[in-house]
């Protein structure tokens, strides 16, 4: 047996260090970040939703061309088009003179984007001539093309096309004409070179080069640039998508910030009162859903005067944030039903904490993820409503554009040119995807359960 | 909620439940271990979810190929092949339903295809677009009035031949208040119609009566050189009293509510479905009706459906829209042209309050724009001609074109004029700045170009500020006829072939001149149109419309339209034509291989 000594009995000393903690205490945000982070989807999400931001609020601000102004000479143009274009002088109409005097179907002067100005000698045994142009040879088919001129009469043995020029090779073909009218098979092919030009005062107007500027007729300069291509009117598409994004961002962010504040109002005091007036409010959100949100869009729209060409955002927004709210008023209120009765709730009101301590300490907090939740998904759902709406016609009043009406005037050429709708497509897809998998990331990370499980 | 929010939600309830999954897969493991687990769980998930895709993919694409085929199959089978040579048969699509196919009550394009098929008037139109005797063999037109001797071979399509008293009992119809036609000002040259369409007379007074069952006297309140014109428009084609009574006012609703008098006969029609045309047996005239049948297998508006449906052989003919022509020119087809007969413009308001009723603004506005960049930079339509003149170019003269004889006075392009006229109007109105104006179009895709590319236009040339009003068709007539605009973007077809079906457009009296332009000067030689006989002086009022519009800037012109189409080589004689139907058959025939 040991002996025991008395001085073993006597208490140990103080010491500082025995509660140390060895890693530093996480914040409930500190720790839904760090849970974030490990969510590769979410931080790709956020990247994106950032990038939008700064496309929109900074777009803009670098790319300054005006989204309605129409560049006629680079139409319905697709992304990445050469653009070196001959300076040539203004239009002036031909009266069919062919200063070289040749025969046979002839092109007169260079051939342009401008005008090709074509000259034939009459055909045997017509009445009249049809001017077709192809982008391919007539073949054994006598396929001639489209029709671009028609001139029943022989004195008449010149013609102007102006139509729609691209640079590239057209094939032109004089084809008789019958008695009645119609098309025979006696015809002659030219084969014509266009290439791309602008005149000095269409330059000017676009401001591609400045009044005083030196530069000669047969020069050649650079069309304004397009790095999306152009739609049907020859308006730029970045500038468009970027004008298109803050309607369709503002909208889409705006509406869900302010309905969804609401519903938090509304939902947590219904929860936290409790009882009758719980019944009451909730009821009334019951009948709120149930109102249709197309009428009432069109009936504020009427309410608040919004004449033929104005823009319908306004009315979008407020019937957004008037009819979108129940939901969150729903969440919200089961999630304050649910805290209310969490213990640490009646320890902290036994140990007298006040109606407002509680509310700001406990249940705000707490609701917090769900409302943040709420809100990323209520974000890409006012952007589709607004894109829908647009694309309807119910929206924006042109030339605003917006993603929505983008789509619905690239749709109309899909086939010929689908850069004119797959571009505000992909945009509008982009977003939502974005912000969809954002919302799940933050829900995945602010949820307090799963806190504890790493 | 629509669709294709709850497509969307599925699929994100799809990657949610991965998300679940994955976050239940790291419970109680290690740090390390668990990132690695998770990555590859990620990972694999990923592949399910190409797989899923994958599969969809496939199975979307071996049931689109299935429906095709299962389309093609019933299609073929219901309604026969574009061109059957074997039957002596085609299959055509129309645009609309026809509302109904009472001829009096009659005013839309489908409606007029129709009735120009199953039915003729006194007078009709050969293959070429001139007039030929119809009904009547012979006419005679005089200063007071005209006589038409009706034909004897002429037959109803039971047989009963068609009468004098059949075409008295169809104009006071057409004029009879009760009845509502739409047309009936059309009958107004005839004593007394005005008069009993305001409901002031009996519609027995009306001035037309059969003499025998031969023989038909018209009345004019006063010369009517063009009425040989009129009455080859549908409004004044016969109708059966008896026929019409036993209808019990169902007349024109059906097939079987019909009578035809001319070289088809509608046997079937299925509502908004289809029809059937089938030669009439007791028509009179062997060089028109050369086919069998007629299957009206489709209505549809749809131009891309129709382009599918002529690319299958499922319809003998289709018109094109500028954005497939590239396609066309691939299929090596025969693209044909003709003129729709419509002029299009922009149509300004002058009613007081409005700032168009001021000429300096009007003509600011017609200086700032170009009808020629419009049609070919914007529209890029080939079949279209840029306006000139309120009167198209196939306008006929005294003897050769009216465009040709009366050249209209050019049109010229220059901002810094606009400007100056728009300081002036600025000056007389005493207004600082312009309100902005509001430009009516139609909500179609060429509706949308116009009224944008004139906005654009406008804005830029003369800094005003100019809203859209995009409308269906309807609500812009409408809202036209409300005088609810300051622009709209309307066009204005022909009823008959002559200059005034244009010329009369902005008489003070016409309900069509909807923005209420008034001039005396344009009244009076609207009035020389109407009643002057000398041909000559006749087209010299109309040049002096001409000059009026211009120098007036009742209108601005835009374009007149035209038609790219195509037609089944094997089908000939069809015609696209700019007055009556706008297209016929009623001279097409199949060429067989053998001659």
């Amino acid at each position: 047996m040991t002996d025991i000594h008395v001085s073993d009995f006597r208490p140990l000393q103080r010491r500082s260090d025995v509660h140390g903690i060895s890693r530093p205490s996480l914040s409930y945000w500190e720790d839904a970040w760090i849970r974030l982070k490990a969510n590769k989807r979410a931080i790709v999400s956020l990247y994106l939703v950032v990038a939008l931001l700064f496309f929109t609020l900074l777009g803009p601000l670098i790319w300054t061309v005006d989204p309605g102004l129409q560049d006629l000479d680079q139409i319905s143009q697709p992304p990445g088009t050469d653009r070196s274009a001959e300076i040539v002088a203004d239009y002036i109409a031909w009266d069919g003179v062919d200063p070289s005097a040749g025969s046979g179907a002839r092109v007169i002067d260079v051939p342009t984007t401008q005008v090709v100005r074509l000259k034939w000698d009459s055909l045997p045994g017509a009445n009249g001539h049809r001017v077709y142009r192809n982008l391919f040879p007539v073949g054994n088919e006598f396929a001639y093309g489209i029709p671009v001129g028609e001139y029943f009469d022989n004195a008449i043995d010149f013609h102007e096309d102006r139509l729609d020029l691209k640079p590239g090779r057209y094939f032109y073909s004089i084809v008789a004409l019958a008695a009645d009218g119609s098309v025979t098979q006696t015809y002659q092919t030219v084969e014509v070179d266009v290439v791309r030009v602008t005149t000095l005062s269409e330059a000017r107007e676009q401001g591609l080069i400045q009044t005083d500027s030196d530069l000669q007729i047969g020069d050649s300069i650079n069309l304004s640039a397009h790095p999306l291509g152009t739609d049907y009117l020859g308006r730029d598409m970045l500038s468009r998508l970027m004008a298109g994004a803050q309607v369709s961002l503002s909208i889409g962010i705006g509406a869900p910030l302010f309905f969804v504040f609401f519903g938090v109002v509304f939902g947590s005091v219904a929860g936290f009162i409790g009882g009758k007036v719980d019944q009451f409010m909730m009821r009334f959100a019951d009948f709120v859903v149930a109102l249709p949100f197309l009428l009432f869009m069109i009936l504020f729209k009427i309410a608040f005067g919004i004449g033929p060409g104005e823009s319908g955002i306004m009315p979008m927004l407020i019937a957004l944030v008037l009819l979108m709210w129940p939901a969150t008023a729903r969440l919200v209120r089961g999630q304050i039903l649910q805290i209310r009765e969490q213990a640490y709730v009646q320890a902290s009101q036994l140990l007298g904490a006040k109606t407002n301590y509680l509310i700001f300490r406990h249940m705000l907090p707490n609701t917090l993820g769900v409302v943040l939740v709420t809100l990323t998904f209520e974000i890409p759902k006012a952007i589709f409503v607004e894109a829908f709406l647009s694309f309807i016609g119910m929206g924006v009043a042109p030339p605003t554009p917006s993603w929505g009406s983008m789509s619905n005037e690239g749709i109309k050429t899909m086939l010929t040119t689908p850069h004119e709708l797959i571009f505000p497509a992909v945009f509008i897809s982009i977003t939502v995807l974005a912000f969809n998998l954002l919302g799940d990331g933050l829900r995945d990370a602010l949820d307090a359960r799963m806190r504890n499980q790493e | 909620m629509e669709p294709w929010v709850i497509l969307a939600g599925y699929a994100f309830s799809l990657m949610k439940f991965q998300s679940y999954d994955s976050q239940r897969g790291q419970a109680g493991l290690g740090e390390e271990k668990m990132e690695h687990r998770e990555q590859s769980f990620t990972s694999s998930a990923a592949k399910q979810l190409a797989l899923y895709a994958f599969y969809t993919m496939v199975a979307l694409a071996v049931i689109m190929y299935m429906l095709s085929i299962a389309a093609g199959r019933t299609g073929s089978t219901a309604s026969g092949v574009a061109v059957d040579p074997d039957n002596n048969s085609i299959t055509i699509a129309l645009r609309q339903e026809p509302p109904q196919l009472d001829h009096v009550r009659a005013t839309d394009s489908s409606s007029i295809i129709v009735l120009s098929h199953s039915m003729e008037g006194l007078i009709a139109y050969n293959d070429a677009g001139s007039l030929i005797p119809g009904m009547a063999e012979r006419w005679e037109i005089r200063e007071d009035g005209a006589t038409f001797w009706i034909r004897e071979e002429a037959r109803w399509s039971d047989g009963v031949p068609v009468t004098a008293h059949d075409f008295v009992f169809s104009w006071r119809r057409a004029v009879d208040p009760a009845t509502a036609a739409e047309y009936s000002f059309i009958l107004y040259p005839i004593v007394n119609a005005e008069e009993i369409n305001q409901g002031n007379l009996p519609p027995q007074t009306l001035g037309v009566r059969a003499v025998n069952d031969r023989v038909l006297e018209v009345d004019f309140n006063q010369p009517t050189p063009y009425f040989d014109k009129l009455v080859a428009f549908i409004t004044y084609f016969p109708t059966r009293e008896d026929f019409f009574n036993n209808t019990e006012g169902r007349y024109g609703a059906d097939a079987d509510m019909m009578l035809a008098n001319g070289p088809y006969i509608v046997t079937e029609w299925t509502h908004s479905a289809s029809m059937t045309w089938e030669k009439n047996p007791y028509y009179w005239n062997d060089e028109k009706g050369f086919l069998d049948t007629i299957n009206v297998g489709y209505i549809t508006e749809d131009v891309n459906a129709k382009l599918n449906l002529f690319k299958d052989g499922q319809i003998s003919d289709t018109h094109l829209v500028a954005p497939m022509l590239g396609s066309a020119m691939e299929q090596r087809w025969q693209i044909d042209r003709s003129m729709d007969g419509t002029v299009f413009f922009l149509q300004l308001n002058f009613r007081e309050d409005r700032i168009t009723a001021n000429k300096n603004f009007r003509k600011a506005l017609q200086y700032a724009q170009d009808p020629v960049e419009f049609v070919y930079k914007a529209l890029k339509e080939p079949s279209y001609l840029p306006a000139v003149s309120l009167f198209p170019y196939w306008i006929r003269g005294v003897d050769d074109s009216f465009r040709k004889e009366y050249p209209p006075p050019e049109h010229e392009f220059n901002v810094a004029k606009a400007r100056e006229h728009l300081e002036l109007a600025r000056q007389e109105l005493g207004i600082e700045e312009f309100p902005p104006l509001v430009i009516l179009a139609d909500d179609s895709p060429i509706g949308s170009i116009s009224s944008e590319y004139y906005q654009a236009t406008f804005t830029k040339n003369l800094g005003l500020e100019i809203r859209i009003d995009k409308q269906i068709f309807k609500q812009r007539l409408a809202k036209m006829t409300a005088g609810d605009f300051d622009i709209v973007v309307s066009g204005w077809g022909p009823d008959y072939d002559d200059a005034l079906t244009f010329g009369d457009l902005f008489a003070s009296w016409n309900l069509n001149n909807r923005g209420r332009y008034a001039s005396e000067a344009m009244d009076e030689q609207i009035r020389i149109a109407q009643s002057e006989l000398d041909p000559l002086r006749r087209m010299e009022a109309f040049a002096e419309i001409q000059r009026i519009v211009h120098e007036d800037v009742v209108m601005i012109p835009m374009y007149e339209r035209g038609w790219s189409f195509v037609v089944d080589p094997r089908l000939k004689g069809f015609k696209r034509r700019a007055v009556g139907p706008e297209v016929d058959y009623n001279f097409a025939y199949i060429e067989t291989g053998e001659e």
